[in-house]
């Protein structure tokens, strides 16, 4: 297990397998896992090649040392899972390609209200890298485990799978399979904002005006927010095929839903970039262009 | 040819986050520097820029995975304070039953998972097996008694806030989902077993404590200023004022979390990405405070519920106030373990907790600047979020938890690396047997 810039959610989504932590645990032999053992990145260095059955990458590459272990966990592991939305996607994280990298650094050390002394971090830190590219694009995984984080059954599903040599059989449905709203197929009148009035608890939240994005999101989550009365915003990722656009698929369906002219429909979305590929920035369409883009500007 | 001799521990282990140690020692092992190493950085303040300001709660908790529940909760605090929003008191119930569940989970995960394999194994044990897999091998036990407290405070999470993990039901306005009365007979059907479990982890927690008493009171004690939430004196993690607590142990500041740019500076340590924190008036380094369960445990005059008070009192009677030993962290966490049960089963207890008027249906967005502070399990959480009159999000300013505290690991780490090269302090401190030999 190892993880790259992350928040560990996707750790602590393991851990919530509860009991059955006591079946799971005892029957690894783990060789790296940062916040469970103490063996360092130079014993990880140190073992041979492909002698490590299964690993699991969690997280963004945002530093050289990010990429470094990656391709480390990479030759080491007969199996790599990339665990978790970021370590599919890009996630979160990956919005900071909205941006450049000097904008960034501007806003969280040289023009912040708390910081002073125009000081950039660079000493016994690994550089940072000036734009988030996918992981798969940096090595090959052998499974994609979305999510964020993957639920703990998931996890547990995928974790029993692979200790017994079966395959992991993934269910393909979308958010909307497993949401208990009902639909009526009813066109969207306005674009709501979620705080607005109180929603309708029986009816599709989409239907009422509320910007969801199950119906282009996998549903390995199954629907655990929107049936609390939370709109999705699409931390699964799209369903199989992973690497479709789940942006542009989420923006073709408000199309679909809502009959308003594209002007409307801009003014009322207010941020379709940070709703429709909040997750998945880096891998869509348009964000391979940012790539590019910062690639161009490189040579 | 140079006498330096520079130790890299990387990455440091069994800690959330990621950090590496860098430790450069002179001739006769004089330590001339120790630096801890944050090694990455994400920049959550920029691509929170430009979003509408409703959606941050639900982009913030990726901060850590580990405590979204603070963020997520900071963070629509800081909405709500920027558009002059006042939820229900049903809602802020939720939020505070909410923000106790992973108060225990956090501190369970803690001292089961990250430390007690120190106490159990020894702190020389073999690395393959000082870890919490070796602990569900040797002590099933007490591995059983941890994991059920972790299970009780997440899925108490998941049934209020939709997701264990980065929740999604707080909502500028209140919560977009009341607790059912069903729920809630299920969770106070488990706080008996859910409370044994915890008074069972406080015995151990004294036996620790008792047989590491000597390295509690010698190694890495190092003062410092200590930062943590109040309500008038009294340890509150939702909620308060926040003061400020000199290395004399007297009370500097006590302010409104607005005020907050008054009382924090920032330092850019050219070795970290995570900023140096400190009290501003006292100015850096002098000024450089910690936060988390010592920190607070020192701020407040007592705890909120009976039990944990009375473990605070026995604590200062042990170690003093304020306490500057780094190793009285994990006494301390489990003062906090026990307020947090105490909270869950108050909360679960109050007839409030199922109402369902939890939401209000008339939030309108204006532009505003609001500061949301929160006590995370690992420290005082500041977000500050400044919006336009359409609610989007112009400007974000965050300090987070484990930041209050970079810069004192750095200067105890300072205190041990010289007691341990220069003195050799650890050899003579009185080590008990570990609980299981390996």
């Amino acid at each position: 297990m190892a993880q790259g810039s992350s928040c560990w959610g996707c750790f602590q989504s393991l851990i919530d397998i509860h009991l059955n932590l006591a079946t799971v645990l005892p029957a690894l032999d783990i060789k790296y896992w940062q916040a469970v053992v103490d063996y360092k990145l130079a014993d990880l260095e140190g073992y041979p090649d492909k002698s490590i059955a299964v690993g699991l990458y969690e997280g963004m590459v945002r530093t050289e040392e990010d990429a470094h272990l990656l391709k480390i966990m990479r030759a080491k592991c007969q199996t790599l899972i990339a665990f978790g939305t970021c370590s599919c996607f890009g996630g979160i994280p990956g919005m900071a390609n909205f941006s450049d990298i000097e904008e960034c650094l501007d806003v969280k050390f040289r023009e912040n209200p708390t910081t002073s002394g125009n000081v950039i971090p660079s000493e016994n830190i690994p550089a940072l890298e000036p734009v988030v590219v996918p992981n798969n694009t940096i090595v090959d995984f052998d499974i994609y485990l979305p999510g964020c984080p993957p639920t703990s059954r998931l996890i547990l599903t995928a974790v029993s799978a692979l200790l017994s040599g079966s395959p992991i059989e993934l269910e393909p449905h979308t958010v909307c399979h497993y949401c208990d709203r009902e639909k009526k197929e009813t066109p969207v009148e306005k674009i709501l904002r979620p705080y607005e009035g109180i929603a309708d608890p029986d009816r599709c939240l989409l239907e009422q005006g509320y910007i969801c994005v199950g119906s282009a999101t996998w549903g390995l989550c199954e629907g655990q927010c929107v049936n609390k009365g939370v709109t999705c915003r699409g931390c699964y990722g799209p369903p199989p095929p992973v690497f479709q656009d789940q942006g542009a698929n989420a923006i073709s369906m408000m199309g679909t839903y809502a009959p308003l002219t594209p002007e409307e429909i801009k003014e009322q979305v207010k941020d379709p970039l940070g709703t429709f590929n909040r997750f998945t920035y880096t891998t869509s369409h348009l964000g391979s262009i940012r790539i590019k883009r910062e690639e161009a500007k490189n040579k | 040819m140079t006498d330096e001799k520079v130790i890299r521990i990387d990455p440091v282990t069994r800690l959330e986050g990621h950090g590496s140690l860098t430790i450069k020692l002179g001739p006769g092992n004089k330590v001339k520097d120790v630096q801890f190493n944050v090694n990455s950085t994400r920049f959550f303040e920029k691509f929170l820029e430009g979003r509408p300001m409703e959606e941050a709660p639900r982009i913030a908790p990726r901060i850590c995975g580990i405590c979204p529940i603070p963020h997520h909760l900071a963070s629509v605090k800081a909405v709500e304070a920027a558009w002059g929003v006042t939820p229900p008191p049903a809602a802020i119930k939720l939020r505070r039953l909410m923000i106790e569940a992973k108060q225990l989970s956090s501190h369970a995960i803690h001292f089961y998972a990250l430390a007690a394999p120190d106490f159990v194994f020894g702190p020389f044990a073999d690395p393959s097996v000082r870890n919490v897999a070796a602990v569900l091998k040797h002590l099933p036990d007490v591995a059983v008694q941890a994991i059920k407290l972790m299970e009780f405070g997440q899925e108490l999470i998941k049934t209020v806030g939709a997701k264990a993990v980065h929740p999604t039901t707080a909502i500028p306005g209140g919560q977009l989902a009341p607790l059912t009365e069903e729920d809630r007979d299920l969770f106070l059907g488990k706080v008996p077993e859910m409370l044994d479990n915890i008074h069972k982890t406080v015995d151990l927690a004294k036996t620790v404590v008792n047989a590491y008493i000597d390295v509690i009171t010698k190694i890495a004690v190092t003062p410092t200023y200590y930062i943590g939430m109040n309500n008038k004196g009294v340890h509150d993690i939702y909620d308060g004022t926040i003061r400020v607590m000199d290395t004399e142990g007297k009370i500097v500041a006590d302010f409104e979390p607005k005020d907050y740019t008054q009382h924090y500076g920032e330092h850019v340590a050219k070795h970290s990405y995570a900023t140096h924190i400190y009290h501003k008036p006292a100015g850096y380094p002098e000024g450089i405070w910690r936060a988390n369960t010592l920190a607070r445990c020192n701020v407040v005059e007592k705890m909120a519920t009976p039990l944990a008070d009375a473990a605070l009192t026995e604590m200062r009677e042990l170690i003093g106030r304020p306490s500057h030993h780094t190793f009285a962290y994990h006494y301390a966490r489990i003062v906090e373990l026990v307020q947090a049960a105490e909270w869950c089963k108050i909360l679960l207890e109050d007839p409030d907790i199922c109402n369902t008027d939890v939401k209000l249906s008339d939030v309108e967005p204006r532009a505003g600047d609001g500061v949301g502070m929160v006590e995370a399990p690992r420290g005082t959480l500041m977000h500050n979020y400044v919006s336009d009159d359409k609610g989007m999000l112009v400007k974000a300013n965050l300090i987070v938890a484990t930041n209050n505290n970079i810069a004192g690991i750095e200067k105890s780490l300072m205190t041990a690396a010289k007691q341990v090269f220069e003195d050799k302090a650890h050899e003579s401190l009185k080590l008990p047997d570990p609980l299981v030999k390996t």
